[in-house]
């Protein structure tokens, strides 16, 4: 067949990033969003998402991108993805009307023939529930990742796609566009592929949760996780991609979804899920990591302390703050004066009077007792730690993703605190 | 998790100590005095809780705007008796109240509601406790979280020592009487658990900063320093200028160990900090261990 034309509707992150892919893979693709400003905002060329790599994506393969706050321009479509994020509470539940409204709202333009394929996070059975013609619906597992849904969306591993017959063989519009991807198409009823999402994403917490563990008892024992975590990756049980940094506990809204949904899922079915509260335990544990260590390294000692926040969003490269470790320590800090910077989030973002905005990395920095950097930025790389360590009044520096050269930190006199690895391995503690 | 239904420190209009005769209720009892609080300070000696008249009596003492620190128990709680005794008590108190509500309750538990490998124990660990004192403070908890309508705040202390407790426990009281007379600290095993130990003046200011801010909720109250009691033994004795000893013993029972995450009392009261167990011990040995009771 000739190349199908695809829609996208919904142009929050998962929408837009999707339909800027597919307009890259040489599809014309409409893009649909009720939000007008939202729409007008794209077409303007100012994206309302930061993602590595998305503006000049755009621009460069706009002209067979139509963005549309038109609902009935999608009758023109083949194929057409639901793909709007699902929001979550503070206990992870998906918030699912907006999808409902949404696909309400879609189906009724829908030619005879066009397919509609669920690209968002939803629970099991969601979509075998629709009232749309089965041989026509679809549900296609998103590995969007922030800060890297560029690089996934235009590279998948694989597509995972539920259907109502696994056994039958996919319509060809929706064979052409995913193959164009050239990666494999692993076809599945509608509740396996459902699953199959979550799955993944409970094997990520997984393993993080592992390395959180373990990098915990490192800092105990006198151990060093950076130096256990390569080694574990050369093992091909384990893998050279898997998720073995430590954090500061799952973030960003999407993990802690899927878990909920399996808790929520086992209690209605009598499944024995505890190993996910234990993953939901490990993660608010160690996501108190810098609170721990600036009460015993400066708070406990200094009651007007100042301190240097680097990093609002809940992981580099993204401006969500879903989770975010960092406001979780800035909003226990209240009782300090605390100067906060981020390249993307502004400072508003972290709500108190205690809360300043800083211009710049270094200012934040300036005349701090300590300084935090919570999300790990690239550009926090290239920050002197000699430069931070002459503007700032005290000399601890918590670097929980070794964002700076742990040797240069500690050259330039700081007290480098890091995520598994001890105080001790890294130096004397001198407080400030 | 606690929470604090004032927004800033205000202090209580007036504090009914329900066990002011107690080591925990004597020292809330000082803090707040010190600091000029209206307290009305009840002893066995003015209500007997087990007394059948006890809610009776009690409840026409009681003012809407009270905080009521509710801290009176037979500790520790080790035969059926007692913990009938314990409820009994509590029995009462709920009744009081619900006859004359007040504007804040305030009991002080026990971190023995949690199970015994609850590692590290936060205020969402399973409460299973495993003995009959456990069990008490758990029921008591239950009894007036289920019948009062009330602000409550539970609030569960670990290990506690100072210069008053009148227990001789096995830590850091029994340790420096022991090490005072200069005789021999035997401990169980090589006394390698680790154990979590609070001073009373911290209890104290914390259980005043909970009816300043008339929080509601659950906060444990530990240092989340662990120590072991080996540990303590040496620090007793070089405490008292060295002339003890300390000796191990056959162990009878496995190894155990209780850790806390204190991240919540971190956000409940940021500016709050335990006195390290060293500085505490040091305090206690300089004001002279009273004898045990």
């Amino acid at each position: 067949m000739t190349r199908p034309t695809v829609g996208f509707a919904g142009l929050t992150h998962l929408g837009l990033v999707s339909s800027i892919a597919a307009a890259a893979q040489g599809f014309a693709v409409i893009g649909y969003d009720a939000d007008t400003t939202r729409v007008r905002g794209i077409v303007a060329g100012k994206l309302p998402v930061v993602e590595p790599g998305l503006d000049e994506l755009a621009h460069v393969h706009g002209a067979r991108l139509r963005i549309t706050d038109r609902s009935a321009e999608l009758a023109a479509c083949d194929i057409v993805y639901i793909a709007t994020d699902v929001p979550t509470d503070d206990r992870g539940q998906s918030d699912l009307k907006g999808i409902a409204e949404l696909i309400e709202r879609v189906t009724p333009v829908l030619g005879p023939a066009a397919l509609l394929v669920v690209l968002c996070q939803v629970p099991p059975g969601f979509t075998r529930a629709l009232a749309f013609p089965k041989a026509r619906l679809f549900y296609q597992v998103e590995t969007l990742v922030f800060g890297r849904a560029v690089e996934r969306a235009l590279k998948p591993e694989r597509f995972i796609v539920g259907m109502a017959d696994p056994a039958a063989a996919l319509p060809p519009s929706l064979a052409a566009f995913l193959g164009a991807f050239g990666c494999p198409i692993l076809p599945m009823r509608y509740e396996s592929a459902e699953l199959a999402k979550i799955s993944i994403n409970c094997c990520l917490v997984a393993s993080v949760t592992v390395a959180n563990t373990l990098a915990e008892l490192s800092e105990r024992v006198g151990a060093d996780w950076s130096e256990i975590a390569p080694a574990l990756k050369l093992d091909r049980r384990i893998g050279a991609y898997s998720y073995l940094a430590p954090g500061l506990g799952i973030a960003g809204g999407n993990l802690e979804r899927d878990l909920a949904t399996v808790l929520r899922i086992a209690g209605e079915t009598g499944a024995e899920a505890s190993l996910i509260e234990a993953f939901l335990r490990n993660s608010r544990h160690r996501r108190d990591w810098a609170l721990h260590a600036l009460h015993d390294a400066v708070l406990a000692r200094k009651p007007d302390a100042a301190i240097g926040v680097l990093g609002l969003a809940y992981k580099e490269n993204t401006h969500s703050t879903k989770n975010s470790p960092s406001l979780a320590l800035i909003e226990a800090l209240a009782p300090w004066r605390v100067k906060v910077f981020d390249p993307v989030v502004p400072a508003s973002a972290a709500a108190g009077g205690h809360v300043a905005g800083a211009a710049s990395a270094y200012e934040a920095a300036r005349d701090a007792d300590a300084l935090a950097i919570m999300t790990p930025w690239p550009e926090f790389r290239a920050l002197d730690p000699a430069r931070l360590a002459r503007v700032m009044a005290g000399r601890v520096l918590l670097d929980p993703f070794r964002v700076l050269d742990e040797a240069a930190a500690k050259a330039a006199g700081l007290d480098y605190l890091t995520l598994g690895a001890p105080p001790a391995a890294t130096g004397a503690l001198t407080h400030a | 998790m606690l929470e604090h239904t004032l927004p800033e420190a205000k202090v209580p209009s007036r504090v009914v100590i329900v066990g002011a005769g107690g080591f925990v209720g004597g020292a809330v009892r000082r803090n707040l005095e010190a600091r000029g609080v209206p307290t009305l300070a009840l002893t066995r000696a003015e209500i007997d809780l087990l007394a059948p008249d006890a809610a009776a009596k009690l409840a026409p003492l009681l003012r809407p705007t009270d905080s009521v620190l509710f801290v009176s128990a037979l500790a520790p709680t080790r035969t059926a008796a007692m913990l009938v005794d314990n409820l009994r008590m509590a029995a009462a108190v709920a009744q009081a109240l619900a006859t004359q509500p007040v504007a804040h309750l305030v009991y002080i538990s026990s971190d023995a509601v949690y199970a015994d490998d609850a590692n590290p124990v936060t205020e969402r660990s399973c409460c299973q406790p495993s003995s009959l004192h456990g069990v008490m403070h758990l029921a008591r908890e239950v009894v007036l979280r289920t019948t009062l309508k009330l602000p409550l705040a539970i609030l569960r202390p670990t290990l506690l020592y100072g210069a008053r407790d009148p227990h001789n426990g096995y830590g850091p009281n029994r340790f420096l009487r022991l090490a005072a007379k200069g005789e021999a600290i035997a401990l169980f095993g090589e006394g390698e658990e680790m154990r979590d130990h609070v001073a009373i003046d911290d209890v104290a200011a914390l259980v005043c900063a909970v009816l300043d801010r008339r929080s509601i909720g659950v906060l444990n109250i530990a240092t989340g320093r662990s120590v072991s009691f080996r540990a303590i033994a040496e620090k007793a004795v070089a405490l008292a200028g060295g002339g003890a000893s300390v000796r191990g013993t056959p162990r009878q029972n496995p190894v155990t160990h209780r850790h806390f995450d204190i991240a919540d009392c971190l956000k409940a009261f940021p500016s709050f900090h335990y006195l390290p167990l060293e500085d505490g011990m040091r305090r206690a040995a300089e004001q002279g261990m009273e004898p045990a009771r």
